[in-house]
Order: C-alpha cells, then sequence, then structure tokens
C-alpha cells in the first residue's frame, strides 16, 4: 500500500510545498520543529484542510485531486487519526468512543462493543471500559484513541504528536507500546513528531519538513549523521544507533560492539552526543572507552564547533573547537581515533 | 490585601449602593409581608388559580418547545458557519429582548391576525392564533427564544468544531457528528437556553395580553391573572399569591441556573 501526496497550499503565512510518498512496509516520522506544516500535512491526509493545489492517493484511491476537482469527505477516507490531544469525546464512555467508528460506518450495536472490547483488551483498557475519557491518564487516554484509530481497520493511520501529552515519566513504556501496536498495523502508518528521539525509536524513515518544505529523507542514521540543514544539525545531529544490549555491550546493527554503561538488556537505542566523541591522532589507552578507529568524511566549519563527519565501523559525528580541528588536522579521507566513554551513551530501551 | 488602600471603599459609592440593594429588596419583602400566610393554602389550590397555573405552565412548555425547534437550528448555524448576513440576523434576534413586549403583541397581530394574508390562510385550515391558548404560546415564544439562541450559540462558541472533525475521520457522516456530538455536547447550554426561554415565557405578559388577550382558562396566565384581579377587584390578597407563586419559579430557576447561566453567558 502507498500514500502519494503531493501539496500546495496556503495557510496563513505558511506555504506547505511537498511531495510525499509514504509506503505501508515502514514506519514513517515526519520531524521538523513547529509551525512547519508537520499537522497541516495530516490534516490534508485526512481531508480536514483541503489543498489549494495538490493530489492525495492512496493506492489508486483518489482522496483528492484540485486537477479533476475530486474531493472525498473526511468520512469517506479510510483514515485513522490519532490526534495530539486525543480528541476522545468527553461525553461518551471509553467503550462507546472506540466503537463509534463501526456504529458510524453501520456495524450494529452488539458487534462494534464486542469489537471494541478486543481493542481495549489489545491496548490494556479493559479496567476503563465504562469511564469517561476525563478519567483516564494521558497514556491511557492516547491508548483509547490509538484502539478508536485501528477498530474501523484504516489504510492509512496518522498520528499527531503521539507522545506530547504524555509526561516524561509514562512516555518510555508508552513509546514501546505505541512501536509494539505500529508493527502490527499493515497499512501506511505517518507520524508527525519534533522530537527526533521520537521519530528514530518510533519510525524506520525519516521525513524532515522545515518552513512547509521537506529538506531530506531517508533512514534516522542518515539523516543524522548527514543533516543538511541548521535545525535537523542541532536537533538531530546527535548520532544514533540501534543495536541489541547484553551486559554493558551494545551490539550495532552492523555487527560492531560498543561499551555502555547501563542494566538495560536487548533491543535498544543509543545516543550520543557529537561533542561527547573526542578526536585523537594516535589511539589512546585507558577504559572503559569505546576506541574507533575512523576516516574523516566531512568537515562542516559552523561558527565556534566544527562537525566532523566520521566513518568507523558505523557512522558517527564529532563536534570540536576550530582549534582543536587544526591541531589534529583534519582532512576528508584523513585517519583519526573517535573515543566515546561508556558513561557518555544514553541507551533507550525499545 | 483588605488593609490596601484601594480596597478602603468609598464612602460617597456606600450610600448609593445600598440603596440599590433595598431597591431590589423591599418590594420583595413587601410582598412576603403582605401574604397572608393563614389563607395561602386555600387561594393556592382555588380553581381560578389552579386553571391559571395549569395555563401558564402548559403555553410556556409549548413555547420552549417552538424555540427549541427553531432557536437551536439557528443557534447552531450562527456560530458555526459563516452566514452572509449574521450579523443582521443576530441584531434581529436579540431585538425581542428589548423590545417593549406590547410591541411585540402589536406586531404578532399584525402578522399573524385574522385579517391579515397569513391570518385568512390559517383561519381557512380553521386555525385561529389571536386570542386563543396557541396565540398565547406563539407570543411567550417570540420573547423568550432570544434567550435560548444567545445561550445556545455562547455554548457553541465555547468549543470549536474539533470533536466534529474527530468524528468526520471516524467515518460518521454530518448528521450522525451534529446528532452524536455536537447536541450532546451543547447540551448543558441548550438546558440553560431553555430554562432561561421558559422562565421569560412563563412571566410574559405584554405581548401575551396585547395578541392574546385575557379569557380565563384560554388566555390568562399567571402573570395576566394577577393583574386582572389586583385591578378588577382592587384586592391585593389573590395578586399577591399569584406573585408569590411567579416568584417562588423565578428563585427556583436562579437557584438552578446559578452556575450554568453565568457560564454560558460569559
Amino acid at each position: 500500500m502507498t500514500l502519494h501526496a503531493q501539496v500546495r497550499t496556503q495557510l496563513g503565512s505558511l506555504r506547505l510545498d511537498c511531495d510525499l510518498s509514504v509506503e505501508s512496509d515502514v514506519t514513517v516520522a515526519v520531524l521538523g520543529p513547529n509551525g512547519a506544516g508537520k499537522t497541516t500535512l495530516l490534516r490534508v491526509v485526512a481531508g480536514l484542510t483541503p489543498v489549494d493545489e495538490g493530489r492525495v492517493e492512496v493506492d489508486g484511491t483518489v482522496f483528492e485531486d484540485t486537477a479533476t476537482r475530486t474531493w472525498l469527505t473526511p468520512e469517506a477516507r479510510r483514515v485513522g487519526f490519532v490526534f495530539q490531544d486525543h480528541g476522545l469525546f468527553p461525553h461518551l464512555s471509553v467503550l462507546d468512543n472506540v466503537a463509534f467508528g463501526l456504529r458510524a460506518r453501520g456495524v450494529d450495536r452488539a458487534t462494534a462493543h464486542a469489537r471494541a472490547n478486543e481493542w481495549l483488551e489489545r491496548v490494556d483498557l479493559t479496567r476503563h471500559v465504562a469511564s469517561r475519557p476525563s478519567a483516564l491518564s494521558a497514556g491511557e487516554s492516547q491508548r483509547a484513541a490509538l484502539a478508536r484509530a485501528l477498530v474501523t481497520d484504516p489504510e492509512v493511520l496518522l498520528l499527531d504528536e503521539p507522545l506530547a501529552a504524555v509526561d516524561a515519566s509514562g512516555r518510555l513504556e508508552l513509546r514501546r507500546a505505541l512501536r509494539r501496536h505500529l508493527a502490527t498495523f499493515t497499512g501506511v502508518r505517518l507520524v508527525v513528531t519534533h522530537d527526533p528521539l521520537e521519530a528514530a525509536s518510533l519510525a524506520e524513515r525519516v521525513v524532515v519538513l522545515e518552513d512547509g518544505r521537506i529538506t531530506q529523507e531517508g533512514p534516522f542514521t542518515e539523516v543524522s549523521s548527514r543533516p543538511r540543514s541548521a535545525w535537523i544539525a542541532r536537533m538531530a545531529g546527535l548520532n544514533l544507533l540501534r543495536g541489541v544490549v547484553s551486559d554493558g555491550t551494545m551490539v550495532v546493527d552492523d555487527g560492531s560492539g560498543l561499551t555502555v554503561a547501563t542494566g538495560i538488556q536487548g533491543p535498544a537505542l543509543a545516543t550520543i552526543q557529537p561533542r561527547a566523541v573526542a578526536l585523537y591522532r594516535q589511539a589512546p589507552e585507558g577504559s572503559p572507552r569505546n576506541v574507533l578507529r575512523c576516516m574523516v568524511t566531512g568537515v562542516d566549519p559552523e561558527g565556534d564547533r566544527w562537525r566532523i563527519r566520521l566513518e568507523g565501523p558505523f557512522p558517527l559525528v564529532a563536534e570540536v573547537t576550530p582549534a582543536a580541528a587544526a591541531e589534529l588536522r583534519l582532512a576528508e579521507g584523513g585517519e583519526v581515533f573517535a573515543v566515546v566513554k561508556a558513561t557518555e551513551v544514553d541507551v533507550y530501551a525499545l | 490585601m483588605t488593609r490596601g488602600v484601594t480596597r478602603r471603599p468609598l464612602l460617597g459609592l456606600v450610600i448609593p449602593a445600598a440603596v440599590a440593594v433595598l431597591f431590589i429588596a423591599l418590594p420583595l419583602i413587601g410582598l412576603l409581608v403582605h401574604v397572608d400566610w393563614s389563607n395561602l393554602p386555600s387561594q393556592l389550590v382555588s380553581t381560578d388559580v389552579l386553571t391559571a397555573l395549569r395555563l401558564s405552565i402548559e403555553c410556556s412548555l409549548i413555547a420552549v418547545a417552538i424555540a427549541l425547534v427553531i432557536g437551536v437550528p439557528l443557534a447552531y448555524l450562527l456560530a458555526r458557519t459563516s452566514l452572509p448576513a449574521r450579523r443582521v440576523i443576530r441584531g434581529l434576534v436579540t431585538l425581542p429582548l428589548v423590545l417593549p413586549p406590547v410591541v411585540g403583541g402589536i406586531a404578532l397581530q399584525a402578522a399573524l391576525g385574522r385579517t391579515t394574508p397569513i391570518g385568512t390562510v390559517l383561519d381557512h385550515f380553521g386555525i385561529v392564533l389571536p386570542f386563543s391558548t396557541a396565540g398565547a404560546a406563539i407570543a411567550e415564544a417570540f420573547v423568550g427564544f432570544p434567550f435560548l439562541v444567545i445561550t445556545v450559540e455562547a455554548g457553541l462558541r465555547q468549543r470549536d468544531d474539533h470533536f466534529e472533525e474527530v468524528a468526520a475521520t471516524l467515518g460518521a457522516r454530518p448528521w450522525r457528528r451534529f446528532w452524536r456530538v455536537t447536541l450532546p455536547l451543547a447540551a448543558p447550554s441548550i438546558a440553560a437556553g431553555a430554562a432561561l426561554c421558559w422562565a421569560r415565557a412563563l412571566g410574559e405578559f405584554g405581548a401575551t395580553i396585547t395578541f392574546a388577550g385575557s379569557f380565563p382558562g384560554t388566555t390568562e396566565t399567571l402573570p395576566i391573572a394577577a393583574y386582572s384581579s389586583f385591578e378588577g377587584s382592587g384586592q391585593i390578597g389573590e395578586a399577591i399569591t399569584l406573585s408569590l407563586l411567579l416568584l417562588a419559579i423565578s428563585v427556583l430557576v436562579l437557584v438552578v441556573l446559578r452556575d450554568r447561566w453565568l457560564g454560558a453567558l460569559r
């Protein structure tokens, strides 16, 4: 299944102008600063915001095409939308909220309730079947909204800042649950977020949207190691690795090992701040340190911190002062040793 | 902060303010003082009072029903769409609030009287509005329904159409969105508006007496009965009993709506 969206539209001072293709085999994150048009893009796909010019199509079904004046109403599109505020109807019980979409599509009450109950079980909300949404925690309400969007078996699932309303303590667990549910969903999955870590942990592919335009897209590691804009360099320009941790060693996806200081076991995401990567001409002694032999593949002078792109066991970005860069005689193609303390590797369980 | 210099009351304002409070309270106290408490129960259940009460409740409930059927759709359109003449319509709707009720009654007479085009057509079907119970209900609806429209519109404006959008993404068509989302969410303001409209209809005098007259059992509602008994016999006793009844109902509405009313109109 594939979603194609070509969107050109003026919304206030924002000019949204982007072409987006999303395959259903991977989860795609639209990553960008606030006000970049991310939510508008989702609203266009759902049919809540009409476009001045463009075309939205899912597997041959044309949702909207300004050239042929085609427009499907939101209710005629098979799209599940999890809103940033979750949008649970305050006057309905959790069960009736989840059953709402089925009832609206003509499913009888008993069947709708049975299927809604199944989903509430799946998202672990059976305790709250009869509760009003106001009685739910942010995490529970997010799960209820997800169940409500998925119960109708949509072709496209849209999530707008899914973890924004959840406090930091509940985020890890919820992110894990969300990943699990996203993995079981076979349709097109599009997640909007301004948080690079969220994008990296929920999605396999990242589309960077800035000021209404797509500035970069690809796997997160590629986007973060070769940022093409100042925002993405600042926000996502941290080194991000995916792998499996066992007993203080993380085996990165490409097979190389990394010493980490964590009690986490199993699949994990690791981030390393570029400024925590120290560079040496000679391999230094001492542990617990990770010493990685790398080749310099790029030097980006950016103010008083230079970004050094490295190719080693895995791609890595270091940030050094111009003085250090000069002293190390860093140049493209040169060899350096990148050193990362185990304590500088932040590990997040997946 | 009660000792702050700006919190010290200006004596020059205290006196008129006290007069204002007395101005409201004294007549009500006077009413209570003149109530013939010993005869009150027997007066309350006298057939005249009961007839007027029954008629009042009948007419005011019909007025509320009319207001709901036509007022809620209007409030919805005013709140949620960009009707071209929205400002004009809103002004028109609020006009009965400030219009002298007698003028309303005369206007209704001019529009729906037996000799008018509409009246002739209605007459043809055997329907006569002026000086009928139906006419009394229509006069009350005319005066009361702006309260409903204004309250419901304010209630709808408090929320944007976010939940309707959510319902649309879940596959709900426009009518289903209206019945299952818009109306239930607006229910508190509809209830408040209906109660205000009902209270206004119940106390309606000017438009009703002008358009429907004062025929005991047909159009003589409580306020009209109170006035007629006072006017006719010069006896204040029964008028006071009827007034007390209306006062009790008003206080009840006020207590029930204390929070809602202020909330919805804010």
